[in-house]
């Protein structure tokens, strides 16, 4: 027979941890509360008849959250064999809270003290025997980040759940509490089937619980009655009756702890001495700043844009020197033939210009490959005459002649294709669309995986936890709760588990808000876009995609003050309550499996969806009308192509953002399809007119490349997220409100950006810079006007 | 004769992933979220 064991304790005690290590299951494991937000089953790997359920983290089983509901109502209504209440036992005092009520269901119960290798570090004792007399069920020491203890707390639990026989509360209330109590059986619960579960229910009862008097479906006549011994407690003890309950519970807890822990005598612990530096409240932002400008610096503009290269230009390219043997070799050769041949270049360009010979030093031109900037160099004609002798003497040099050289996958599949005579149509199909477009996309997985370790790094050490209680600081002064940003903590990852995560915001406009405002935060789908974008049209500058995070941040808080202060969203923000779990080291494991899970996602999409969008982008780019007749288009008619007339006919909605070109406007129309497919279709329509980067660099100035970003950024999101928010919402009206929003503001911003920016850029004053200047001063009133519904 | 066999294989994978894709979506999942969303619906 089956045995079903819950897992259920406070956020953040390490239940999905051991969740994980007892079913060898996958799940997401962040050091902040609120990871969990429904229920999940595993197998047990020890014995596949045993089944573990990782409830939501809860402080008490009072529906005061989302997750105190859902984890309640399981326990109630499922009624697992047996729970394991899993505690951090670096903070029993508050973990005992939930732990005198569970008791207390009529359900087996095993303690699990987790975190114990912290516990001992710190050089702390908790006598587990003791605790367990107290308590009255059995109480194991156990540290599921270490594996330890594992195999005993599933074998007492499995016991106790076998043996079916619950344990009865040690814990007696005050004498005038007990007495409302046994009158609260006796009027209503008596004849519950399950009479283990009715102490429970009596407490809850006298609490005024609502939903538990629902559930038994009380007579206003009985509630009436339960009132009166309510009252009666209520004033001979002074005080309310939720307020009583909670009281006498700590007192009891009080006691426990007394007689069973002995803390270490020391000042700050490690984390205090961090956190001293860390959520300072004056350099708590600027670390922050520097924290997530490091990351993305490193994950787009070093590290990853190494391997990204390598990626694009080798894997997905030509080829590459394999360990770079030859690679330097075949660079010198080829910057000294590149040198000359732009010597001879450049003295034709003279001619062909002026049609006569320079007649002494002359001038020729220079492209930086990294940021496309032309510098002239000077030469004479004995330079042109040597670089012209060894232009004629030389030949180009070929990669492959150097060190050991490895072809593309391009290269390997076009030559395949050539070997079995392919078809033209269906080469271009191949080359042109599958392979340039998924290649493009992952090409830049090295840069998403680095991103991915350091954020995964981040959340895993407790630093994140940190940044949400620095933003509720700063999101408090207008009108949020810190508890929004844990949304869009998750929402770096993908924005489809962010949107969810903002269920566990209790005021329904403040999670409506973070429903809408959630994916303004760059999702790692929109980081190929950030790298492609700031490696073709700004040279690899380092500030791009750091600005991109930045870009959102300063979205989500200027929305959350202009939406706040509107009838739909006014209103005092939600207490913002979070404890900030200690400091640690993630395992390895944890770290690279984090990064895995995300990064393997985002492989799976660009073999699926990003897959099949190629195909349809090619065919739309290399197919349409000419001359009154559907045809395959050349290279230089693909102006007359399916896409070119989408785009065309939607392009002027973008005009006023300067990337109102049929190319950039469908790009901006796939990337709703998945964000990825931005890159995949720039790199189909620019890779037809040559190289993609060249083309692209010449299709945007500065400050259009830069609208283009911001708008593609914050504009709606893909259908899956866009999906998610309609759920989430429930409201088919509040789902357009939330997608009309995002792309209306993307818009005002891209404006802004473009028609301002080309100020700074040297593109000059132009009638739509007044149209710029006028979406600031209206952004600024909304900012700043008069707040009529909060007070 | 090439020709053919490339459009073979080139429909056989996009039937796969046409076909993997509805099979994930009534699993409960979606490729475009990394989660295991069985339990949320959140992309349905």
């Amino acid at each position: 027979m089956g045995i079903r064991i819950a897992l259920a304790g406070n956020p953040n005690c390490g239940k999905t941890t051991l969740f994980n290590a007892l079913t060898g299951s996958n799940q997401f494991v962040g050091n902040w509360p609120g990871v969990t937000v429904e229920y999940k089953e595993g197998k047990y790997k020890g014995d596949k008849e045993v089944t573990i359920v990782d409830l939501p983290g809860i402080y008490s089983l009072s529906p005061y959250t989302l997750e105190e509901v859902v984890s309640r109502n399981y326990l109630i209504d499922e009624k697992p064999d047996a729970i394991i209440n899993v505690i951090d036992g670096t903070n029993l005092e508050r973990n005992l809270y939930l732990t005198t009520q569970i008791v207390e269901l009529g359900i087996p119960v095993v303690i699990a003290i987790n975190m114990m290798d912290v516990v001992e570090k710190n050089g702390d004792k908790i006598y587990a025997k003791k605790l367990s007399e107290e308590i009255g069920v059995p109480v194991i020491e156990i540290s599921a980040l270490k594996n330890r203890g594992l195999k005993e707390i599933v074998d007492a639990a499995v016991k106790a759940g076998k043996e079916a026989n619950p344990q009865s509360p040690k814990h007696r209330f005050d004498g005038s509490v007990e007495h409302a109590l046994a009158h609260i059986e006796e009027l209503c619960l008596h004849n519950i089937d399950d009479e283990n579960v009715q102490r429970w229910y009596s407490i809850k009862l006298f609490e005024r619980d609502e939903k538990i008097q629902e559930k038994l479906g009380l007579s206003s006549d009985v509630i009436e009655h339960i009132e009166k011994d309510i009252k009666s407690c209520e004033k001979e003890m002074d005080d309310d009756s939720e307020s009583i309950i909670t009281g006498e519970r700590y007192n009891y807890i009080g006691t426990i702890i007394n007689g069973c822990v002995k803390k270490a005598a020391k000042g700050l612990t490690t984390s205090d001495k961090i956190d001293q530096i860390v959520t300072n409240r004056f350099l708590a932002l600027p670390i922050f700043a520097v924290v997530m400008f490091i990351v993305y610096y490193v994950s787009v503009t070093t590290v990853g844009s190494w391997a990204t290269d390598w990626a694009n230009d080798g894997v997905f390219g030509d080829g590459w020197h394999l360990f770079a043997i030859g690679s330097k070799a075949y660079t010198e050769a080829a910057d000294e033939y590149t040198a000359n041949q732009l010597i001879v270049d450049g003295y034709d360009l003279i001619v062909e210009e002026t049609g006569a010979e320079p007649t002494g030093e002359f001038e020729y031109p220079v492209e930086d490959e990294e940021t496309a900037a032309v510098e002239y160099e000077k030469a004479t004609l004995d330079d042109y005459e040597a670089a012209k002798a060894y232009v004629e003497s030389n030949e180009e040099p070929d990669p492959a002649n150097y060190g050991v050289w490895i072809p593309g996958i391009p290269v390997f599949v076009e030559a395949g294709l050539d070997a079995i005579n392919c078809n033209d149509v269906v080469k271009g199909l191949i080359l042109d669309g599958i392979v340039a477009g998924v290649g493009a996309v992952l090409g830049f997985v090295p840069q998403i995986l680095v991103l991915f370790i350091f954020l995964a790094f981040l959340e895993a050490c407790g630093y994140m936890a940190r940044v949400a209680f620095i933003m509720d600081r700063i999101f408090r002064k207008f009108g949020l709760s810190g508890k929004s940003f844990i949304p869009m903590l998750i929402g770096t990852g993908c924005g489809i588990p962010g949107i969810m995560a903002s269920r566990t915001i209790e005021n329904d406009r403040d999670r409506k808000m973070t429903i809408m405002t959630t994916t303004f935060i760059p999702c790692g789908a929109k980081l190929p876009f950030i790298a492609m974008v700031a490696g073709a049209i700004f040279g690899g500058a380092a500030w791009v995609a750091p600005s991109a995070y930045f870009l959102g941040i300063f979205a989500i808080i200027t929305s959350g003050i202009m939406l706040k202060k509107t009838k739909m969203f006014a209103g005092d923000p939600a207490p913002f309550v979070m404890e900030l779990p200690a400091y640690h080291w993630p395992t390895v494991g944890n770290v690279l499996r984090s990064m895995w899970e995300r990064g393997w996602s985002f492989i799976k999409k660009a073999g699926t969806i990003i897959l099949l969008s190629t195909i349809v982008v090619w065919f739309c780019t290399f197919f349409g009308v000419v001359d009154g007749a559907f045809t395959m288009l050349e290279e230089d008619q693909i102006d007359h192509s399916i896409l070119a007339a989408i785009g065309k006919a939607l392009a002027w909605i973008f005009i006023p953002l300067g990337f109102g070109d049929w190319e950039a406007t469908v790009a901006s129309i796939t990337g709703l399809v998945a964000k990825e497919n931005i890159v995949g279709t720039l790199a189909i329509i620019y890779g037809a007119s040559g190289d993609v980067y060249e083309t692209m660099r010449s299709a945007f100035t500065n400050a259009s490349g830069f609208a283009f970003l911001a708008f593609n950024l914050l504009c709606a999101p893909c259908f899956a997220a866009m999906g998610a928010i309609k759920r989430e919402m429930n409201n088919t009206k509040w789902f357009w409100r939330a997608i009309g929003y995002q792309c209306g503001f993307a818009w005002v911003i891209g404006l802004i950006i473009y028609q301002v920016g080309k100020v700074f850029t040297g593109e000059g004053f132009t009638f739509g810079t007044i149209f710029g200047l006028a979406a600031i001063c209206c952004l600024i009133y909304g900012l700043v006007r008069k707040d009529k519904y909060n007070k | 004769m090439g020709t053919a066999i490339v459009i073979l294989i080139l429909a056989a994978i996009v039937g796969a992933i046409i076909r993997s894709l509805v099979k994930a979506h009534k699993r409960g999942e979606h490729p475009a979220c990394g989660g295991d969303c069985s339990h949320c619906g959140g992309c349905h």
